[in-house]
């Protein structure tokens, strides 16, 4: 028989807080996390705004354990929504085999000391080239030893490790704006095949350094709407002009239902179906007629034997982006078919910003409270309807409705697609 | 019933050299691809050699300018180990539904060239030379190419990949740093084996023989800096006097096949790649610490999966990464799984040969054992001189050994504490 997988416990920080309850009432309220950038100095940019976690004291929230001084932003979000969703799910007063409990992370790279580098790189310039020698010899007297060790995107998953004391299965995944849903969609097939009873998984990121925001104002993907930092992220709107990074982290508890319940643990929502495709097309274009979205939410649906019809709600991936956009429209009118103007569609990156790693695992957190509540989160910032995204989106309002079932996309960059479904525990 | 899977193609890219056949000739004749680095000048930093891949031409696998521009060297690496593997398994796409078949990489953080941000650099210099940002943004940045970034994206191997070959079924990409491609064939045996796709292109790249990445590794402390010795013999698994590792660069890819569309296409098997464990040491972050348990658990759980006998196992391919406690913990934890038969299985640690290749070391190995099951050749670990009484096993002293092979286990771990072991054993 196969073995089902729950969520027992959920743990997020984004642009809207710390903290789940506070961050899905900030949602169901239409408020925005997106304002001028602090991070660094971003004024002479062409896009100075995102969607940033103000004044992000860990040690105000974490103040044990020296060993995560030198983390990125990235590991100590996960740190911190990882903590929550732990407690969440009742698990720091329960007995667990560390052997059958494993951490599955999408995570991002950590902090780049940037101005360290640049102005290493400055100095090691003779005039014609880059000198190694001099680049390796500023780099060991500037470069602190374990600010570079931490920027390998492992390391936010070897720390949960060592904090929760879980030595089964650990690993990194890192497919751009899917990395989180597909860590997630594989830690629960870890589970499934029996390979650990709990998986922490989900992602985390922060791309609000200079080198994030350059490669993407090089690409010309993220919105340049500085003067209204909360209305730059307006998916599905026709005056989109891309999407705006945030960072955060969203940190889920999967675990196998008979051990759930043997525990008495508090049941979210039942691990459904997971699609993972590719769209082999272009490294910076999706395909344009979704071809490999379309297949995702096909693969999702068929491995949790539902039909469209069963589908009450979509988490969409809407990034804000022109493409993204009217192409996640088209695969879900197909997929859907005449359902789909029936299914309300949310992006919550119109209020989060996007995530990236870490979009997918806040989303499907989103999902959960959306079953949970009956509650569907608004796509704020819709005023321009546009005719290639004529869905119903939810615009600007949340809204009442009860969801059983619900889907979430993510499409990462260079063509991953993944499709997550939900539904509730019966 | 359980889908089986096998290995129906090799790809590899090396310090030995490139393709499989002389990748096995170099390790069967124990030879060592140590040498002093010659991709940048070290200058007086403590570390000189490299395992380096020589006379290395991407334009003999990519040959658009347009797509080499938008690839730093590891995912040219990765490139050319998926044609080598690919044109192994003799793959017909005309008749492959794209949507069965994957793509599965292990990868790591690439590092930004420092030659290409000088120009921005520069242009960013205020009036006393120093940085400023403001520039940078209103004008330094400008000197970079619009797609620069996606030369550094650790998911772009995957998607080069994919695009190529018109993968169109489950794409992943895996950062667990030295156990990256271990864990990348590890999932993608685990997606034909749930049946989400019948072919899988799997493996990894790295090449960290960069600079920024020479400072990063040696931050570490896990890094031979010996410059006394003989390059070749710097890299001494097991060995008593051993005292790091060396950097080295590569890529491998292994085809993946469900068993039956691989009998059907009348594919030449390998092997089957019998089972995949993953545990977490949960402690050796920063390399500095070890806890023997997550190696155990590895071990044990690729033990299960496989349904395997300790008798079962005739090779280990050991991570053996050549500092004093990773080698250590791992006879420990060999010993600790195996009981008594440890001390009569041959395990060997390619990385005596060709150095640590991070995230693709895994999936060298993986290709390096399944021709020794093809050879029925163990591989040595060179540079075997000095007895250690805490490594106390069989390491296959510096020549191979002619013994039959049914069956081998294959460990990786590294930094950050991910660990992966893989089973693979003669259909």
């Amino acid at each position: 028989m196969d073995r089902r997988i729950v969520v027992t416990g959920v743990g997020m920080v984004t642009p809207l807080g710390v903290g789940v309850e506070e961050n899905w009432q900030r949602m169901c309220k239409s408020e925005s996390g997106v304002d001028y950038i602090t991070l660094f100095d971003a004024s002479h940019f062409p896009t100075n705004i995102a969607g940033e976690i103000k004044n992000f004291d860990f040690k105000r929230y974490y103040p044990h354990n020296q060993r995560v001084e030198f983390t990125g932003r990235n590991t100590q979000f996960a740190i911190l929504a990882a903590d929550i969703a732990f407690k969440d799910a009742g698990l720091d007063s329960v007995k667990i085999d560390p052997r059958r409990f494993g951490i599955y992370l999408g995570s991002g790279e950590g902090k780049q000391d940037f101005f360290n580098f640049v102005e290493i790189i400055g100095k090691s310039y003779d005039g014609t080239s880059v000198s190694s020698a001099k680049f390796l010899e500023l780099g060991l007297e500037k470069f602190h030893p374990y600010m570079e060790i931490e920027q390998e995107p492992n390391m936010a998953a070897g720390h949960l490790a060592e904090i929760f004391g879980a030595r089964g299965p650990n690993t990194n995944c890192l497919t751009a704006c899917a990395a989180s849903s597909q860590s997630l969609g594989e830690a629960a097939e870890i589970i499934r095949t029996g390979k650990a009873d709990i998986m922490i998984s989900g992602g985390t990121h922060s791309m609000i350094h200079p080198l994030g925001v350059t490669g993407f104002n090089l690409l010309t993907a993220i919105s340049t709407r500085n003067d209204e930092p909360q209305k730059a992220s307006r998916p599905f709107d026709r005056q989109r002009d891309g999407f705006i990074i945030g960072e955060g982290a969203g940190i889920l508890i999967l675990e196998e239902l008979e051990h759930a319940l043997n525990r008495g643990a508090r049941i979210y929502g039942e691990m459904a179906g997971y699609g993972t495709t590719a769209d082999a097309y272009r490294l910076t274009d999706a395909h344009p007629e979704g071809r490999g979205a379309i297949a995702a939410m096909r693969m999702a649906l068929d491995k949790a034997g539902l039909v469209p019809g069963d589908i009450d709600y979509i988490n969409a991936h809407g990034t804000s982006t022109v493409v993204n956009d009217r192409v996640e429209t088209l695969a879900i009118k197909k997929v859907f078919e005449e359902n789909a103007y029936n299914i309300p569609i949310s992006s919550i990156k119109s209020m989060l910003g996007h995530l990236i790693a870490a979009a997918g695992a806040v989303e499907l957190i989103v999902c959960l409270l959306a079953m949970r509540d009956g509650i569907v989160p608004p796509t704020i910032n819709y005023e321009n309807p546009d005719p290639n995204c004529d869905l119903d989106y939810v615009p600007n309002t949340a809204r009442k409705k009860e969801v059983n079932v619900a889907l979430s996309n993510s499409f990462g960059f260079g063509g991953q697609n993944v499709s997550l479904i939900i539904k509730k525990y019966k | 019933m359980e889908r089986k899977v096998v290995i129906t193609g090799l790809g590899v890219v090396s310090p030995l050299g490139i393709g499989k056949e002389v990748f096995w000739d170099g390790l069967s004749k124990g030879r060592s691809g140590i040498a002093p680095v010659t991709l940048f000048d070290p200058g007086d930093f403590p570390v000189k050699i490299a395992g380096e891949i020589d006379n290395f031409d991407p334009k003999q696998f990519i040959q658009q300018r347009k797509s080499l521009k938008v690839m730093a060297r590891d995912i040219q690496l990765a490139v050319a180990a998926a044609q080598l593997g690919v044109s192994d398994a003799g793959i017909d796409f005309e008749t492959i539904d794209p949507t069965r078949l994957g793509t599965s990489l292990g990868t790591s953080l690439i590092s930004m060239s420092i030659d290409e941000l000088s120009p921005s650099v520069q242009n960013s210099l205020d009036e006393n030379a120093d940085f400023s940002i403001q520039k940078w943004g209103a004008e330094g940045m400008n000197m970079l190419f619009p797609l620069w970034m996606l030369q550094y994206l650790p998911n772009m191997p995957a998607c080069h990949i994919s695009i190529r070959y018109n993968t169109q079924g489950p794409n992943n990409t895996i950062t667990s740093a030295c156990a990256a491609s271990t864990q990348a064939i590890g999932e993608a045996f685990k997606v034909i084996q749930r049946g989400d796709a019948d072919m899988m292109i799997a493996g990894g790249t790295d090449s960290k023989v960069n600079p920024l990445n020479y400072l990063r590794y040696y931050f570490s402390k896990c890094l031979s800096v010996n410059n006394t010795r003989d390059p070749q013999k710097v890299s001494r698994p097991f060995d008593k006097e051993r005292d790091g590792f060396v950097i080295g660069e590569g890529a491998g890819i292994v085809i993946l096949e469900e068993y039956e569309h691989a009998k059907k296409r009348g594919a030449k098997i390998y092997s089957e790649l019998a089972g995949y464990g993953a545990a977490s040491d949960a402690a050796g972050v920063y390399g500095d610490n070890y806890n023997v348990n997550g190696l155990i658990y590895s071990m044990k759980n690729v033990l299960e999966d496989a349904e395997c006998n300790h008798d079962d196992i005739d090779y280990i391919s050991v991570n053996g990464l050549s500092t004093q406690i990773a080698d250590k913990i791992e006879t420990e934890a060999i010993k600790n799984v195996f009981n008594e038969h440890a001390y009569s299985i041959p395990m060997s640690s390619i990385k005596s040969m060709i150095g640590h290749l991070g995230a693709s070391s895994g999936v060298v190995q993986l290709v390096a054992a399944a021709l020794s099951l093809e050879n029925n050749i163990v591989l040595p670990t060179i540079n075997y001189e000095t007895k250690d009484s805490d490594c106390d096993l069989d390491y296959v002293p510096n020549t191979p050994r002619e013994k039959e092979c049914r069956s081998a286990l294959l460990n990786s771990f590294g930094l950050g504490g991910q660990i992966a072991s893989l089973i693979i054993k003669k259909i």
